[in-house]
């Protein structure tokens, strides 16, 4: 379905501005720490949390790029179904449908996963748990 | 000086670590893949603190820790999962497997150099 494929383009770019970002906070973050070490500048708890952002950002985009690339996967297994077979298209079409949901349910789950102490309200600031 | 690890696929968080300790009588080595470190540990390495990562590519927190319990030098080095998960079944799957305690990013900097300090009981 030609809809299908735009949006699989737009997707792919969503994917390389996404990347790109987590390239240049990468970089950002690295040429910062390099500076702070060289110049042996004692860094405080709320500069060390802040740096610490850049990580938990990365691990975000790249759960999201995962999600965009499953998405695109569903698209192209239903554009498939659908140009073989145009009988299958309404039953390809709810399959579509639930994979997309699952990509999406995956893709929450791993928001709250990969978020740390910057959004769990359940999580006690500061606390760490000794066995 | 103590000898501990840090395992990351992040150089960033290594970073982040690294600022921290950087002024603690310790002796820092860091990897952003646990399978080079786990083959160094193989190798002889023997450190006193390991704190390591969970998500991870290729091998994860807990593989790397069941590694890591698989070779007798370090079947009772205290290690330290230090992620952004926080589910209790996760903390529970680690205490089984022999972890010593779970650090959730972003940590507190001084709560880091509290753990360090207690589990290789360096002069406060």
């Amino acid at each position: 379905m030609i809809i299908l494929n735009s949006v699989d383009e737009l997707l792919a770019h969503i994917k390389d501005v996404q990347l790109d970002v987590i390239n240049l906070s990468n970089e950002s973050l690295l040429k910062m720490s390099d500076f702070i070490e060289k110049n042996s500048i004692e860094i405080d708890d709320d500069l060390s949390t802040a740096l610490q952002y850049q990580d938990i950002i990365t691990q975000q985009l790249t759960a999201s790029i995962e999600a965009i690339e499953s998405t695109q996967q569903s698209m192209q297994r239903f554009n498939y179904a659908y140009a073989s077979n145009e009988d299958l298209a309404t039953q390809s079409m709810k399959k579509l449908q639930d994979n997309l949901k699952v990509t999406l349910e995956d893709a929450k789950e791993k928001k709250k996963r990969f978020s740390g102490k910057t959004s769990n309200d359940d999580v006690e600031a500061d606390e760490i748990e000794f066995f | 000086m103590p000898l501990v690890i840090f395992v990351d696929d992040s150089e960033t968080a290594l970073a982040s670590t690294r600022m921290v300790t950087n002024s603690m009588p310790i002796e820092v080595k860091q990897y952003t893949q646990a399978q080079v470190a786990l083959a160094e540990i193989q190798a002889g390495m023997t450190p006193d603190l390991i704190i390591t990562d969970l998500n991870m590519p290729v091998m994860n927190g807990f593989e790397f820790l069941q590694g890591l319990r698989a070779v007798p030098a370090t079947q009772r080095t205290p290690c330290l999962m230090l992620t952004t998960e926080t589910k209790a079944e996760l903390k529970q799957q680690g205490k089984a497997l022999g972890l010593t305690g779970w650090i959730v990013k972003p940590f507190n900097p001084a709560q880091l150099k509290q753990a360090i300090t207690r589990v290789l009981r360096l002069p406060a």
